[in-house]
């Protein structure tokens, strides 16, 4: 009896579960096939993507082969591009936190004229896509004389308001008023507090910021496209794009280059690796900011 | 101290000027941590804005004020009404796509384990990883059926080329697809952490008064989240309208998938960069910012969604 009344309240649960798992089933396929395919694909030769299936795993031969085709091309151009990348990132993103959490620091624990005004349009800026500033910012550095420089592409890119937010966030919940007033009672000025209260607690929102403007500078595609023309300056996504472009691999024109599909998959994976790294390494940080960034308020 | 008494404090002594010399180096202080800041902000947030505002009345050419004109010059342009129909379907179908799938999903990883929810939850959110020109490069792969890991789905419809595959899922559909593959991720995640947080004496409740999965689902945990699934879906139209990278690169896989101006923003890149009439593109990047400011300013005065004081 109790048997058949626990199964009969168990029958359309398991109908929701089969549709449950399979729709999962189906998710794990969509988001997580076409990464594995991008890194098997890396490994393998020519030939071997069109005839050997598409899960098929390639060999060391080939993928060294791949490997010193692509370093090579054009006189090393993609370490150039690399380093470049590496120059642009540090850059940018060490810009951003110098300027980032000061700014955040002093809007959550202070006030003063205009604060409110710095917040309102912090948000706007942070709320509005950065894509559409992107030809404004190309038109003002156009008139400046700063397009087709490191400085032009390091200074736009550090200017990260959603992570003045993050930060402003941060303190405003993590800093207790009766922290700064010990410390003003131990007689610190505000440079003092910041440096030994602020700075010290401040640790996870500097790996947070560091995080997220670090994604949004290595990625950076289309802010580089229309700043630099010259392609001794080109970032790892704008040189990658020019390559490939230039040797019609994706659209199997016959071309005297080495760069066919394998070079292109490979390309695609520097610029990827080191993004898909630090997901890995900094999961947790990733996740607890994404929710303040998101939900607080 | 707290923040009001330091408001206070500071607008006494804006007021007598004599009153407090140490508070006014304090509010000093504050001005010069935000320098860097507000310099950077003004340089690349304000600025620019303004600029292509002012740029937008000029002929850029001639270098004379003429008004509406570039308006005028460009909605007379056929490509714009073409353009911005292509960026309303994709926008259209990537926002309902986005809020059914994650919303989907999350109800779906909040109604099993824990720990097998937690490494689903990471495997939908590393495709964040790829961006912009990687998630091209990527999906011109996996749209071509002679090389893709979906295959036997194409070979299920009769898609037999990528040319094939583009046709039958529309650019727009191809966009929504790859805004979906990388972005939904990080939102599921999201919801993951607020139906977490939904009280277990709720789910209880509901349990003892005959709820079933669907049910529980539908009308105790879906109105939880319905605010944040309304944000997403704001923030993910206002991206779309700007799309750029995705129809600019597209033409890697050829001429025959090359789009140059199938979006708002690449129309305006393309009277920049092809015809020098930095005029007419700064007057479409005003028409184009003043949608998302406008959005904007919806989110955080309306919605609240933001904290602000």
């Amino acid at each position: 009896m109790a048997v058949a009344a626990a199964r009969a309240v168990q029958t359309p649960f398991s109908i929701g579960r089969f549709v449950v798992f399979a729709v999962l089933a189906f998710a794990v396929i969509f988001y997580g096939a076409p990464l594995l395919w991008l890194f098997a694909a890396g490994t393998r030769s020519q030939d071997s993507l069109y005839t050997a299936g598409p899960y098929a795993v390639g060999n060391w031969s080939s993928f060294i082969q791949t490997w010193t085709n692509l370093t090579t091309y054009n006189n090393f151009q993609m370490v150039r591009w690399a380093l470049n990348s590496v120059i642009y990132t540090v850059g940018g993103v060490g810009l951003a936190l110098i300027t980032v959490v000061p700014a955040g620091y002093v809007l959550a624990l202070y006030d003063f004229r205009g604060r409110k005004l710095v917040l309102i349009i912090t948000l706007i800026a942070m709320i509005t896509p950065s894509s559409a500033t992107v030809l404004p910012i190309f038109l003002e550095l156009n008139v400046l004389g700063l397009t087709n420089t490191y400085a032009g592409l390091i200074l736009a890119s550090a200017f990260f308001p959603f992570g003045v937010y993050l930060s402003y966030i941060f303190f405003s919940s993590s800093m207790p008023a009766s922290i700064m007033d010990a410390g003003q009672i131990d007689g610190c000025n505000r440079f003092q507090q910041f440096l030994y209260i602020g700075l010290p607690l401040a640790g996870p929102l500097l790996a947070l910021v560091a995080f997220f403007a670090f994604l949004a500078n290595w990625s950076n595609y289309f802010l580089a496209f229309v700043l630099l023309s010259d392609d001794k300056l080109f970032n790892l996504p704008v040189g990658m794009t020019a390559m490939i472009s230039g040797s019609g691999a994706l659209s199997n024109t016959p071309s005297p280059i080495p760069i066919k599909i394998p070079e292109c998959i490979l390309a695609c994976i520097f610029v990827v690796l080191p993004v898909l790294v630090i997901f890995l390494i900094s999961q947790r940080f990733v996740r607890a900011g994404l929710l303040s960034g998101a939900e607080k308020g | 101290m707290t923040a009001a008494e330091i408001a206070g404090g500071a607008s006494q002594a804006a007021r007598r000027p004599a009153a407090s010399k140490k508070r006014r180096r304090s509010v000093l202080v504050s001005y010069l941590f935000l320098l860097p800041y507000l310099l950077l902000l003004l340089m690349f947030g304000v600025l620019p804005v303004f600029y292509a505002f002012g740029l937008s009345f000029f002929d850029t050419i001639g270098g004379v004020f003429w008004w509406f004109t570039n308006y005028q010059s460009a909605l007379a342009d056929f490509r714009l009404s073409a353009s911005v129909i292509n960026v309303l379907t994709y926008v259209v179908i990537w926002v309902a796509v986005t809020v059914i799938g994650v919303v989907a999903l999350s109800l779906m990883l909040d109604s099993i384990g824990r720990r097998s929810a937690t490494a689903l939850r990471t495997v939908f959110f590393l495709p964040g990883a790829i961006t912009s020109s990687a998630i091209v490069v990527l999906w011109l792969f996996m749209l071509d059926p002679l090389v893709s890991p979906f295959q036997p789905i194409y070979h299920l419809l009769g898609w037999t080329s990528r040319q094939n595959v583009v046709g039958g899922l529309g650019f727009a559909g191809i966009f929504a697809l790859m805004g979906y593959f990388a972005g939904s991720g990080g939102w599921i995640v999201v919801f993951g952490g607020s139906l977490a947080s939904v009280p277990s004496e709720l789910n209880e409740a509901a349990k003892i008064d005959g709820a079933n999965r669907w049910q529980m689902a539908m009308l105790i945990k879906l109105p939880m989240i319905w605010r944040s699934v309304g944000l997403m879906a704001i923030l993910s139209f206002a991206g779309g309208l700007q799309i750029f990278v995705e129809p600019q690169l597209m033409q890697l896989g050829g001429i025959q998938f090359s789009r140059t101006d199938w979006s708002v923003n690449q129309l305006a890149f393309l009277y920049a960069f092809s015809q020098g009439d930095f005029g007419i593109s700064a007057a479409l990047s005003t028409m184009l910012l003043t949608a998302s400011i406008a959005i904007a300013l919806v989110i955080i005065f309306a919605t609240k969604f933001y904290k602000i004081d």
